[in-house]
C-alpha cells in the first residue's frame, strides 16, 4: 500500500499538494456547496421578483441589487434566481425520467435479447423519432407553459437516446468470459444485472447524461423564449432574453447575465460528467 | 427476406406513430377545459347561447361519434383537407404550402453549407491531430452546445441592424434575415457534422486496406482524398438527411426571433390564438415529413452503401 503511494508520488508533479480521496472529497465538496449556497441565498440581499420599482429602472450593479434592474425595476439577481430554480428543475426531471426508463429498458433489453430486443429497440425508435420540441411548444400552447410538464416531455423524448446507448453497451458487455463464469456459478439474472453489468455501463451512460442535462437547458431556454410571450412574470432564462432583447446596447447587461448563465449552466453539465476532464 | 421485413417494420414503426400522436392531439383538443366550439364562437364575437352552440358543433362535426370524427379527420388529411383555421377561416392547406418554402430552405441551404463545412473542418481534424481545425470545430461543438441559437441572433440583429446600419431586418424584405438564418443554422449543425466526418476518418483509417495502400506508396492526403472518401461521404451523407428530419422544430427559434412569415412562426402565431385547427395539422405534417425524409435516407443507405451490402451478405 505505501509503495504503490510512493511510486504515484514519484510520477506525479513533486509539489506539495494536499491530497483530497474518497469520504474527504465528498466532505470537501459539501462544505464548499455549503458556502456557495451561503452566499448566493442570505449574504446577497433578494427581493420579491414581482415588486415593480420604477423609481429604480435599468440601474446597474449596486450594493442592494448585485445585478441590476430590469426595465421594470424587477431585481435582476432575485429573477435569475428563481428562472434557475426552474431551470434546475426541468433539468432533473427530464434526466430522472430519461436516465432510469431509458437505462432499465435498454439493458433489459440487451441482456434478454430475442424479441424484447427487438420491443425494446422498436421503442427507442418510437422515442426518438417523436418531434420533442414542437410537442413540447403545441402542448404547453394548449396547457400553459409549466417547467413539471416540459420537463416530462423532455424527458420521454430523450428516452430514446438512452435506450440506444444502453442497449448496445449491455450487448457488447454480455459477450464477455466474466458473464458466463457469474452464470456459471449461479446468478440469478436480475443480481447479474445489477450487481455487475449495470455499474460497467454506468460510467458511459453518466458521460452521455451530462451531455443530455446541458442540451435539455439549452432547449428548455429556447421553448421559455419562444414562451407564448404572454406572462412577463415569469422568471425563466429564456423569456427574460425575449423581454430584455431590445436592451442589448443600452444596457448590456440585462442580456449578458441570462445569457452568461444559461451559457455557464450548460457547459457545467457538460465538463462536470466528462470523463476524460475527470481522470488524473 | 430480410429486407422486406425490416421494411415492414420500418413502415410499422412511423404508422404506430402516425396514429398514436394523432390520437394524443386528438384528445387533448377535445380534453380542454375551452372546447372548440367556444373557441370559434368567441373567435367571431358571437353569444354562447344554446343554439349557437348546438349550430356550431354541428357545423364542425363534433356530434357525430368520436370514431368517426377521427376517422373523417385521418381521411381528410390525406386527401389535401386540411380544414379551416378557426381564426381566419382559410384553408390550412395553401397557408402551409405558402410558408414551407421558406422554413424548409433555411433548414435545407443551412444543413447543406453545414455539410460541406463540416466536412472541410473534420477533414483537416483527421488528417493532423491537434491541428487548427480540431480545435476549431471543438471549440464549435461547445459553443453551439451551450449557447442558444437566439442569443446569437439577438446580438447580430442589434450590431448589424441598429449600430452598423447595414441591413434592416424587420423591414419586410425577408432576404437579410434568411441568409443569417442560414449561416446560423450552418453555423449551429457545422460541429457535430465535423465530429462526425473526423470519427468516420478515424474508424476508416485503421482498416487493412488502408494500410495496404500506404505501404503502395500513397500519401496521407491521397488516400484520404481519393480512395475512402466514398463510405465517409455515405455517412455524412446519413447524419444531414437525418438532420434534415429536424428541420422544422430546429428553424423555430430562428424564424421567432428574426419574424419570419415560415411554417414555424406560423405555428407561434396560431399557439397564442389558440388555433387548434392549426396546431394538429401541423404536428401530422411534421411526423409525415420524418417519415419521407427516413424513407428517403435508408434508400439511399441501402443504394449507394454497395460494399457494406455485401459484407452483410458474405
Amino acid at each position: 500500500m505505501s509503495k504503490a503511494n510512493h511510486t504515484k508520488h514519484f510520477t506525479k508533479h513533486r509539489c506539495s499538494r494536499i491530497y483530497f480521496t474518497g469520504k474527504s472529497r465528498f466532505i470537501l465538496y459539501s462544505i464548499v456547496l455549503m458556502i456557495l449556497l451561503l452566499v448566493l441565498f442570505i449574504l446577497i440581499p433578494r427581493h420579491n421578483i414581482l415588486h415593480t420599482d420604477f423609481d429604480m429602472r435599468m440601474q446597474g450593479a449596486s450594493l442592494s441589487h448585485i445585478f441590476g434592474t430590469d426595465h421594470l425595476g424587477r431585481d435582476l439577481y432575485s429573477l435569475m434566481l428563481a428562472g434557475g430554480g426552474r431551470t434546475l428543475l426541468v433539468v432533473g426531471l427530464s434526466t430522472a425520467i430519461s436516465f432510469t426508463l431509458g437505462s432499465l429498458l435498454g439493458t433489459l433489453g440487451g441482456y434478454f435479447g430475442r424479441w424484447l430486443e427487438n420491443l425494446v429497440s422498436i421503442l427507442a425508435d418510437f422515442f426518438l423519432v417523436l418531434p420533442t420540441f414542437i410537442l413540447a411548444m403545441v402542448l404547453s400552447s394548449i396547457f400553459g407553459f409549466s417547467p413539471f410538464m416540459a420537463g416530462i416531455l423532455f424527458g420521454i423524448g430523450n428516452m430514446g437516446d438512452y435506450i440506444n446507448q444502453s442497449l448496445n453497451l449491455t450487448k457488447n458487455l454480455k459477450h464477455q468470459e466474466f458473464i458466463d463464469a457469474e452464470r456459471v456459478i449461479g446468478l440469478s439474472h436480475f443480481k447479474l444485472i445489477a450487481l455487475h453489468i449495470f455499474p460497467n455501463i454506468c460510467g458511459q451512460l453518466i458521460v452521455f447524461m451530462g451531455n443530455q442535462a446541458s442540451s435539455v437547458v439549452v432547449q428548455y431556454s429556447g421553448l421559455a423564449f419562444i414562451g407564448l410571450g404572454t406572462d412577463i412574470t415569469i422568471p425563466d432564462w429564456g423569456s427574460l432574453l425575449y423581454q430584455y432583447r431590445s436592451f442589448l446596447i443600452s444596457h448590456p447587461h440585462l442580456v449578458l447575465i441570462p445569457a452568461g448563465a444559461i451559457f455557464c449552466l450548460s457547459l457545467f453539465f457538460h465538463l462536470v460528467f466528462d470523463r476524460k476532464l475527470n481522470r488524473r | 427476406m430480410s429486407k422486406i421485413k425490416n421494411s415492414l417494420i420500418f413502415t410499422l414503426k412511423y404508422i404506430l406513430v402516425f396514429l398514436i400522436i394523432s390520437m394524443i392531439i386528438f384528445a387533448v383538443v377535445r380534453l380542454l377545459p375551452t372546447p372548440p366550439t367556444d373557441q370559434w364562437l368567441s373567435a367571431y364575437n358571437l353569444p354562447r347561447t344554446d343554439e349557437n352552440i348546438k349550430w356550431v358543433t354541428e357545423k364542425m362535426g363534433l356530434n357525430k361519434p368520436i370514431a368517426e370524427q377521427y376517422i373523417n379527420w385521418i381521411r381528410n388529411f390525406f386527401v389535401g383537407d386540411w380544414g379551416k383555421s378557426l381564426i381566419s377561416n382559410a384553408e390550412i392547406f395553401p397557408i402551409f404550402l405558402s410558408k414551407m418554402p421558406i422554413s424548409l430552405s433555411i433548414g435545407f441551404i443551412g444543413t447543406l453549407l453545414a455539410g460541406i463545412l463540416g466536412f472541410l473542418l473534420g477533414y483537416g481534424s483527421a488528417y493532423s491531430k491537434y491541428s487548427w481545425c480540431d480545435k476549431l470545430s471543438s471549440a464549435l461543438v461547445v459553443l453551439t452546445q451551450s449557447l442558444p441559437s437566439f442569443i446569437v441572433a439577438i446580438i447580430i440583429i442589434h450590431f448589424l441592424s441598429i449600430k452598423l446600419k447595414l441591413f434592416y431586418f424587420f423591414s419586410g424584405s425577408i432576404i437579410a434575415p434568411l441568409i443569417i438564418s442560414i449561416l446560423l443554422t450552418c453555423l449551429y449543425t457545422a460541429g457535430g457534422l465535423a465530429r462526425i466526418v473526423k470519427l468516420a476518418y478515424q474508424e476508416e483509417m485503421k482498416k487493412s486496406y488502408v494500410r495496404m495502400l500506404v505501404t503502395l506508396g500513397f500519401s496521407r492526403s491521397e488516400i484520404m482524398r481519393r480512395h475512402i472518401l466514398r463510405p465517409i461521404l455515405i455517412k455524412l451523407l446519413a447524419a444531414i438527411l437525418s438532420r434534415f428530419a429536424w428541420v422544422f422544430g430546429g428553424s423555430t427559434v430562428l424564424e421567432f426571433a428574426f419574424a419570419m412569415p415560415g411554417i414555424s412562426y406560423f405555428l407561434v402565431d396560431s399557439m397564442q390564438k389558440s388555433d387548434y385547427n392549426v396546431l394538429q395539422t401541423y404536428v401530422l405534417v411534421v411526423i409525415l415529413w420524418m417519415f419521407f425524409i427516413h424513407i428517403l435516407l435508408s434508400i439511399l443507405i441501402k443504394s449507394l452503401d454497395i460494399r457494406r451490402l455485401s459484407n452483410e451478405q458474405s
